[in-house]
């Protein structure tokens, strides 16, 4: 697997100078304040290993300046590293990566820094709508999106086959009627799996239209009664009260590799990064996966959601702000970005979904599909306007906690669920100086 | 132990050389830990908005801990798990040194080796690896439930805390086995061949002179182990990871509660509010056992 | 009286008691208990000649199709620049500074604990007793705003400073000495005229050999194993111990997103990292000989 990357890497190399022409929309780097004198050394933490890969292109533009990219940890570890640092007042980085739920925590309380003073809101046409949203924080970029997880329907041909489903679910009621038949092989098989994952749900949710969180300021809003949001629930409580997921592997430990491996779990409703890790993950069903436009709610909607996805910041202690943007630049959106592609990264950048060359992709693994086809158009449909609220790693944790009987033993419904965890929210978040409702 | 030795070195009053002799350590000491606790106490003091910043609510966070149905949760487990894995490690310990310090094992370098070796691996390791041992769907556990056509689960909800405390064990008996060791290792062996002349057999060796022997180190163990079981921690946060459905929740533990509140939550004001408490009442529990147990060695 | 104590105990081969009878039942008992300790390990070993796909693929504690140990253990060594020799490296510097001084001032106190009066050593004893009751966890972000005053987070220092203080091993050291040396022998000394530190060094510490022994692997295990705080003190790979560069190559795949799954290396770079405990512990085994108190009979 591994050599085939390279080999797929290698390739694209001949075609990477007449591409670069075309990504670069940005002949003239826009960071002119960037001093050219001095040495600067720019740290950046990020645990997408695709960074360092812009970094040679970008030194040899800039001789004065050396970057620095290192594994700060991921996600939480990050986070606390960064806070701490903050609170030290020293080795504030000069860029870090967030997820995207994480950004408002360190948007709202002012340690980021507003992007618009070096004119980001120009290139913010290159992204699609839901990413620069993502982004965007009471009207402002506080970051640029590096990394995006559309949610698609990554399913395992083979055993769909064998269950009698000819097609891709299109509709999640296809989809309930293919997760029956699948269960009726028998044994351990089931459609997928699911062990509390919130963001899955939300995915489901968001792909709908519900919106069960409101952010404006410090204002918060908290409602899972809309529309979208119960028949999202009420369906997902469905599959759970009739045995049709697995709920006894939880994502991406051991048990569910393998489950993936021996095709006992036939689907994952997942974003779109999971290609470059599926592979690795089940090396015996290799030729049997493709990839699906994630199910509708209605038969012909076009809407689609998010499942991860990430983006990079300049914290507002950082020292090199002008160099550090103009290498933010760089690698999310300008010159650098194609050796990021090509070293596995999957970007919401407009230039990029549309390029041919990307589009043509094929992977043996996925039956030499075009899968970036499906990809890049569940990138463009991505319904916009929804929101994190602040303290959603907080959040996530205590749904952990709050759906626990649910999934162990039964008790509750997922609506019970949802209900505990919107108080348990609105209490932390009115402690934590908000005003939630 | 007699009063006239005690005495002696009493009447040579040298407390400055004492002092000189602890002062590296102490000073160290006073570094690394009682300056970060200090401060630990002074922000229990606090609570951190990530609105609103920093404002002082006195004992606020204490009241808001002792009515905290979460926080009791979490503590009466660990404190139940005490009871019961404490006595069990120990007395395997103990009765893993005397065997290997009978010399009547075959291989006894072999045991002292391999019996210490758990306790050098790394948490996520011997999760990992315990995990495969106790998995229900591709471990042992789920071959032997295939072999017997059982249906036991090692990570149900009531079940979890059984295989936890089947790796602590496994990490830390070799540990304490070692403690013990050592001070048997310490007794003159002459000691034995004396009370064998006295007609003492090997069961009498044990219970009188070996035994005994252990005392000071079974009240270390015991208050180290304590100390260690009440701050669980690396165990259940890898393993909510690994399995589902185990019931770990997030305050399954005082000690991954207050990770927690720290990491996730910004609560480290109330975090560590809940450390102090929880070091209060280990203290209290180390300090009976202490006072019970350390008598003798203390008044030396 | 030190004399004849050196005498007698090297004629140990003339008691019956150094050399028993070997027990079957008991060695059949204690083997039960070895089997527990060692059933893990076996997974470990087997896992490690694994590939990553015959990992996924395969039963626990059977082989894969493949015997790729060597290749596995080249890939640990080469796997982003071959990073794990630098991590291996920073863990030996920090193990084994760290273990040696932690073990001195442990036996340096314990000594003045056990055999020596001085002022405030309950409140002492009781404050180490209480520090170490507080979870790491609480102290770890006061410690890293101290350290980051000083300007010593991302450096060794910020992992060496602390694994020098070793609570437990002090205490062991205490408990040892009290039981261990006896006050005559210090007694003796004095009134000879030794120096207070040279009774330390030419009487006690010999005496403490197997304590001291004992102290040295904990600190050594225990600073090879130290997790949480490195974590916290350093953001530079280059100064990472063998636990953290573990975790995150672990992380890399069992953390959503879409990180390298290599299962593989994490399960042979453990083995590795756990060879040099076993060669340390096998090279100390010879100094739990005891039968050198012999003048404790007296006390």
């Amino acid at each position: 697997m591994k050599k085939r990357v390279l080999a797929a890497a290698a390739a694209t190399v001949a075609t990477l100078v007449a591409l670069t022409g075309c990504t670069g929309s940005s002949d003239a780097p826009s960071g002119a304040g960037v001093p050219t004198d001095k040495p600067i050394t720019l740290k950046v933490w990020s645990w997408d290993g695709t960074v360092k890969e812009a970094v040679p292109g970008f030194e040899k533009l800039y001789p004065n300046i050396t970057v620095d990219v290192i594994n700060a940890g991921s996600s939480t570890d990050e986070y606390t590293a960064l806070d701490n640092a903050i609170q030290a007042g020293s080795g504030v980085p000069d860029i870090a990566m967030f997820e995207y739920f994480s950004l408002p925590l360190f948007a709202i309380p002012g340690k980021l820094t507003d992007l618009s003073e070096f004119g980001a809101e120009d290139i913010a046409s290159d992204y699609v709508d839901a990413a620069w949203g993502n982004v965007t924080i009471d009207g402002k970029p506080y970051a640029l999106p590096s990394d995006y997880g559309p949610a698609a329907l990554f399913y395992n041909q083979a055993v769909l086959t064998e269950a009698g489903v000819t097609a891709p679910p299109a509709t999640w009621d296809e989809f309930y009627e293919a997760a029956k038949k699948v269960r009726a092989l028998g044994g351990d098989r089931y459609i997928t799996n699911d062990s509390a994952d919130i963001f899955l749900l939300l995915s489901l949710i968001w792909e709908g239209g519900g919106r069960p969180f409101k952010v404006d300021g410090s204002n918060v809003t908290i409602d899972f009664t809309d529309e979208g949001t119960t028949r999202a629930v009420e369906f997902w409580q469905k599959m759970l009260d009739e045995d049709l997921v697995n709920t006894k592997v939880t994502g991406w430990s051991d048990d569910w590799n393998r489950g993936l491996n021996e095709g006992t779990i036939a689907t994952q409703i997942i974003g779109s990064w999971f290609t470059s890790t599926l592979p690795e993950r089940a090396p015996d069903a290799a030729g049997d996966f493709r990839i699906a436009p994630l199910p509708q709610w209605e038969a012909g909607e076009t809407s689609g959601s998010e499942n991860g996805g990430s983006a990079m910041a300049i914290p507002a202690d950082a020292k090199n702000k002008e160099a550090a943007y103009a290498f933010l630049e760089y690698f999310t959106h300008g010159d650098g970005l194609q050796s990021r592609i090509d070293a596995g990264a999957f970007v919401p950048n407009l230039s990029n979904l549309d390029d041919e060359q990307f589009l043509g992709t094929t992977n043996e693994f996925f039956g030499d599909q075009k899968y970036n086809e499906v990809l890049a158009e569940a990138s463009k449909n991505v319904a916009t306007g929804w929101q994190y609220p602040p303290f959603f790693g907080w959040a996530r944790t205590s749904y952990e906690d709050v759906s626990a009987p649910l999934y162990n033993s039964g008790k509750g419904t997922l609506a019970d669920v949802l209900e505990t965890w919107k108080q348990r929210s609105i209490e932390y978040g009115n402690e934590q100086g908000f005003t939630v409702k | 132990m007699s009063s006239a030795t005690t005495n002696a070195i009493r009447v040579h009053k040298r407390p400055k050389v004492g002092l000189l002799f602890i002062a590296p350590f102490a000073v160290l000491f006073l570094f690394v830990l009682v300056i970060p606790i200090c401060y630990s106490a002074y922000i229990s003091l606090f609570q951190n908005k990530l609105i609103g910043g920093n404002a002082f609510v006195g004992l606020d966070n204490y009241i808001k801990l002792f009515n905290d149905p979460q926080f009791y949760d979490g503590a009466i487990r660990v404190v139940v798990f005490t009871a019961i894995q404490v006595p069990i490690m120990l007395l395997s310990a103990i009765a893993l040194a005397l065997a290997i310090d009978s010399l009547r094992l075959h291989g006894t370098k072999f045991f002292r080796v391999v019996v210490f070796l758990p306790y050098a691996i790394p948490a996520i390791v011997s999760t990992l690896m315990w995990g495969f041992m106790l998995g229900i769907r591709y471990g042992l556990i789920g071959s032997l439930n295939e072999a017997a056509g059982t249906s036991f689960d090692p990570f149900a909800p009531e079940t979890t805390m059984i295989s936890i405390g089947v790796m602590v064990t496994w990490g830390f008996t070799g540990y304490n086995m070692l403690i013990f060791y050592a001070a048997l290792r310490a007794v003159p062996r002459e000691l034995y061949e004396a009370a064998a002349i006295d007609g003492a057999n090997e069961f009498h060796i044990v219970r009188y002179i070996k035994l005994p022997a252990l005392r000071g180190s079974l009240v270390v163990t015991i208050i180290f182990s304590i100390i260690g079981t009440f701050q669980l921690f690396n165990e259940p946060n890898i393993l909510a990871t690994l399995v589902s459905n185990s019931g770990i929740t997030s305050y399954y533990t005082p000690n991954l509660y207050a990770y927690n509140l720290a990491f996730t939550g910004s609560q480290q004001g109330y975090a560590a509010a809940l450390a102090i408490v929880m070091a209060l009442f280990t203290i209290a529990i180390a300090y009976v056992v202490q006072i019970k147990g350390m008598k003798n060695v203390l008044n030396k | 009286m030190s004399s004849t104590s050196s005498a007698l105990a090297r004629g140990k081969k003339l008691y019956t008691l150094s050399n028993p009878r070997k027990s079957t039942t008991l060695t059949l008992l204690t083997g039960l208990f070895a089997l527990y300790c060692l059933l893990p390990m076996v997974w470990l070993v087997i896992n490690a000649t694994k590939s990553q796909q015959d990992f996924v693929s395969s039963f626990g504690l059977a082989f894969g199709d493949h015997f790729a140990l060597w290749d596995n253990v080249v890939q640990v060594f080469t796997f982003q620049e071959g990073i794990f020799a630098r991590w291996l490296l920073n863990t030996v510097l920090y193990v084994v500074v760290g273990a040696l001084v932690s073990t001195l001032l442990a036996a340096l106190g314990g000594y003045a604990l056990a055999k020596h009066d001085f002022i405030g050593k309950r409140v002492f004893l009781l404050v180490v007793l209480g520090s170490i009751s507080v979870p790491g966890i609480a102290l770890a972000i006061p410690q890293f705003l101290l350290f980051a005053q000083l300007g010593i987070t991302n450096t060794p220092w910020a992992i060496l400073i602390p694994s020098f203080i070793n609570p437990f091993g002090l205490y062991l050291m205490w408990v040892f000495t009290a039981q261990a040396v006896p006050d005559g022998l210090i007694e003796a000394a004095r009134i000879d005229g030794a120096g207070e530190f040279r009774i330390f060094r030419q009487i006690a510490f010999p005496l403490l050999a197997p304590a001291t022994v004992t102290v040295l692997l904990f600190s050594f295990v225990s600073i090879w194993n130290n997790y949480f705080l490195p974590l916290i003190m350093l953001k530079d790979p280059a100064w990472y111990p063998l636990t953290i560069g573990i975790n995150q190559w672990n992380k890399l795949g069992s953390t959503a997103g879409n990180g390298e799954l290599i299962q593989n290396l994490v399960i042979t770079a453990s083995l590795l990292t756990i060879i040099p405990l076993v060669i340390a512990f096998l090279s100390l085994q010879r100094y739990w000989q005891s039968g050198l108190a012999l003048g404790a009979i007296k006390d």
